[in-house]
């Protein structure tokens, strides 16, 4: 054959032609249903939840005759896609899981200009609000309105090295305050000292920018970023407690932590045991289970221990909710869709044994998975563990400047840690004071420059 | 054996009254001939025109406009005055992001240039067939990207297990657990060592281009008349490749204070991407936080229109005296 324009542009229009055919192709060679174009668009961001949804979503689909599609997207190509589609009304999907700590970007300008719809008077009037945990539906709200409904309870736990904590006769029942752990911790870290100064077992994983873990121990604490009213709230006195605390386990020569990081670098420091504890939300015990199966009968958990005698013993590190875009196609199909992945008991039995990820509906707890035994963790029935927390669970709330809070709290607990470092104890609760007052004070000027929050009603200030 | 002629006859010479015949033309559509002659060369330039209004110009426009306002995302504005710029230019978190984007630029160029105009000697030295594999090896890690870059040191970088770590505990007895990216004092080495990896061999081929133009009489004169090695450097080679050092010095700056994607993603881990105690925020990092985090777009535009002017006036001094520098040696 004789291509008048040559060979190359031949293989091209081949490749074209061959490629075009095969993305068009499956659509002809579907069934009639998958043709047709979904009733609902559910995204989300992490792909263990849709994989875990599918079957239920099938016999969903088969039950209402409809067809309902799935998208896993990268969370923050989900989050920056989402804001940038709402702001500009572009087409979005109907349902949406959001990750924590993002609600606050959706809900910044006036309540009445939220992509999402007001769940409060729905979640009431189904009796829905009495039979979750409460404290959950915090981080979805903005300005006393739900946005979104709450996917998991997340309480945390500490993971451990049980084969060593029980070679260096670590007991873990008397581990019930951190001072004692704390106490513990600096007799390990001595015992195992090298001659080059370098420990082989540190207690605790800490990270030293304080990050996720100095947030769920300051909410431990009783304080928090914000709180209900959207006040900064983190240059409390029980904030400045777990600042002083957290700089001395990270620092100087008290020191009992080493930052093991995320992905390999934890992995390797799980299986050398560079630390014997871990803070152990129940979405971790799984990702844990997974990639390390090596240490599988040599781990388990134990609560947290409490700031002070008879204190609460876990917090909080994570979540998921669910949104519903104004754009909605079919508000009650959704809802429906919601409540059957949701709070369906009968999948969230299922659910639990897939994703170890504890549910908010507190009748689902009573499931035989969530007792069953894990045989990674030495025969912990992980359900039941979790679920005797999650009533304790404290409240976090969530505004359009939780990530700047975030960064200002960094702030304040980096410039304690260098204190600390170059002058000790002297003067520091003063110092950690000091600065996490002038850094809540500085997100309290940013939040007072928006104009939009002022008018805290349901309208836009005057456009232009 | 006939010898064809190597090039082609020449054209017959145009009939003498074609200018005349074609001004006589008939008018099409309303134009005649002369105006269409005069309208080629701005059709010419029309799509530069065209792509240069819809993606510089209006943009620009927009943006100033857009720095008088605050915003929440595109949809709503109010109008502030000059509370953006008023608000920026006070804010501690501004004050940092250029200190730390100065001290970055400073040691990018400070570090950078040397040790590329050396590798640029070096490989510029003797004719070697390992030319060539060590000028793709020095120069691939710009193919990389900033955002693979900043993964990839990420692991290099993590205490205990680091390869970093681990090569100076083995090297000198230190650093094995040094957290690089956990502690505000170590950040910046951190950034500066990724981009000195990632950047050193970019401007080594600049440097390598020029020292390949240098005069090599001149050189060979120099040294006849007895003129050292160092000699030769400063009164040849520098002289030589001024213009082209010129040019790296000022374009390594406008890319040092444009530095974002590298920080953000070594930093990923670490307090939201900025580093604890905001170590590793940039000028542009502080932009990208307001605008596209906080959807403030009009502060987002501000902290553009101050770069901007910042950038400006670095490069016109640069330019100023490394042209004076280049016209006395």
């Amino acid at each position: 054959m004789n291509f008048p324009y040559g060979t190359a542009p031949l293989a091209i229009l081949l490749i074209a032609v061959a490629s075009g055919a095969w993305l068009i192709a499956p659509r002809y060679a579907s069934s009639p249903l998958e043709q047709r174009p979904p009733d609902l668009v559910y995204a989300t961001f992490v792909k263990e939840h849709a994989e875990a949804y599918r079957p239920a979503i099938a016999k969903f689909e088969q039950k209402y005759g409809v067809r309902i599609q799935v998208q896993v997207v990268d969370q923050k190509a989900l989050q920056d896609r989402l804001q940038s589609a709402l702001q500009v009304g572009a087409a979005v999907p109907d349902m949406v899981e959001l990750m924590y700590g993002t609600m606050g970007l959706f809900t910044r300008g006036p309540l009445a200009d939220v992509g999402f719809v007001d769940l409060t008077e729905r979640i009431h009037q189904s009796g829905l609000y009495d039979r979750l945990v409460t404290n959950r539906f915090s981080k979805w709200s903005s300005r006393g309105h739900i946005f979104a409904l709450p996917h998991d309870m997340h309480p945390v736990m500490l993971a451990y090295r049980r084969d060593l904590v029980e070679q260096l006769g670590i007991d873990v029942n008397q581990l019930t305050t951190w001072d004692e752990f704390c106490r513990v911790g600096r007799q390990v870290v001595a015992r195992t000292t090298a001659p080059d100064g370098i420990p082989t077992h540190y207690m605790i994983d800490l990270p030293t920018d304080g990050s996720d873990i100095l947030r769920l121990l300051i909410l431990q604490r009783g304080s928090g970023l914000f709180d209900a009213q959207g006040n900064v709230t983190f240059d409390s006195e029980q904030a400045a407690d777990v600042v002083c605390w957290y700089v001395k386990q990270i620092g100087g020569e008290q020191r009992i932590s080493f930052p093991c990081g995320q992905g390999q670098s934890f992995t390797l420091a799980v299986l050398d045991g560079l630390c014997l504890f871990y803070m152990c939300p129940d979405w971790r015990t799984l990702a844990i289970e997974s990639d390390i199966p090596s240490v599988s009968g040599k781990m388990s958990l134990m609560p947290l221990p409490a700031w002070t005698p008879g204190g609460i013993r876990t917090s909080t590190w994570g979540g998921t909710g669910l949104a519903f875009t104004k754009q909605c196609r079919n508000f009650d199909l959704a809802w429906k869709l919601a409540m059957y992945l949701y709070y369906d008991p009968d999948q969230l039995g299922p659910r639990f044994a897939a994703t170890q990820i504890l549910p908010p509906l507190k009748a689902a707890w009573d499931r035989p998975e969530f007792f069953q035994p894990s045989a990674f963790f030495s025969g912990i029935q992980l359900g039941h563990a979790y679920a005797q927390f999650a009533p304790q669970v404290p409240q976090e709330h969530d505004t359009a400047y939780t990530a700047m809070a975030v960064n200002k709290l960094s702030e304040a607990f980096s410039n304690t840690a260098l204190y600390y470092n170059s002058h000790g104890d002297r003067g520091l609760r003063d110092f950690a004071r000091g600065e996490l007052k002038r850094c809540a004070d500085r997100i309290r000027i940013i939040m007072d420059r928006n104009v939009f929050l002022k008018e805290s009603g349901s309208k836009s200030p005057a456009p232009s | 054996m006939t010898i064809r002629p190597a090039i082609a006859a020449p054209p017959a010479p145009p009939p003498p009254n074609l200018r005349r015949a074609l001004s006589d033309a008939p008018r099409i559509g309303g134009l005649g001939w002369r105006t269409r002659a005069r309208a080629v060369p701005y059709f010419f330039l029309l799509p530069f025109v065209a792509v240069n209004l819809v993606f510089f110009l209006y943009p620009l426009i927009r943006a100033t406009i857009l720095a008088f306002y605050q915003t929440d995302g595109p949809a709503h504005r109010a109008y502030v005055g000059w509370s953006n710029f008023n608000f920026v230019l006070h804010d501690p978190d501004f004050h940092k992001a250029m200190w730390n984007t100065t001290v970055f630029a400073f040691f990018s160029i400070c570090l950078q240039l040397p040790l590329s105009l050396g590798l640029a000697m070096l490989l510029n030295a003797k004719n070697d067939r390992l030319k060539g594999i060590f000028r793709l090896a020095i120069f691939a890690p710009n193919l990389a990207g900033q955002v693979f870059v900043g993964i990839l040191f990420s692991v290099l970088f993590t205490p205990h297990y680091g390869l970093f770590n681990r090569f100076l505990q083995a090297l000198i007895g230190w650093g094995l657990e040094q957290q690089w990216l956990g502690d505000p004092r170590l950040v910046m080495p951190a950034i500066i060592i990724a981009s000195l990896w990632m950047y050193v061999g970019f401007n080594m081929i600049y440097f390598l281009a020029a020292l390949q133009n240098v005069d090599q009489g001149l050189v060979e004169a120099a040294t006849i008349d007895g003129a050292g090695p160092a000699h030769i450097f400063w009164n040849i080679t520098v002289p030589a490749i001024a213009p082209v050092a010129t040019f790296v010095v000022v374009t390594s700056t406008i890319g040092s204070y444009q530095l974002f994607e590298l920080p953000y993603n070594l930093l990923a881990n670490n307090a939201e991407g900025y580093g604890p105690n905001n170590s590793g925020m940039t000028v542009v990092g502080y932009l990208y936080q307001y605008a596209f985090h906080n959807g403030d777009l009009g502060t987002g535009a501000a902290v553009g229109w101050l770069l901007t002017f910042i950038i400006l006036a670095i490069s016109l001094v640069q330019i100023r005296v490394l042209g004076s520098v280049g016209r006395e040696t």
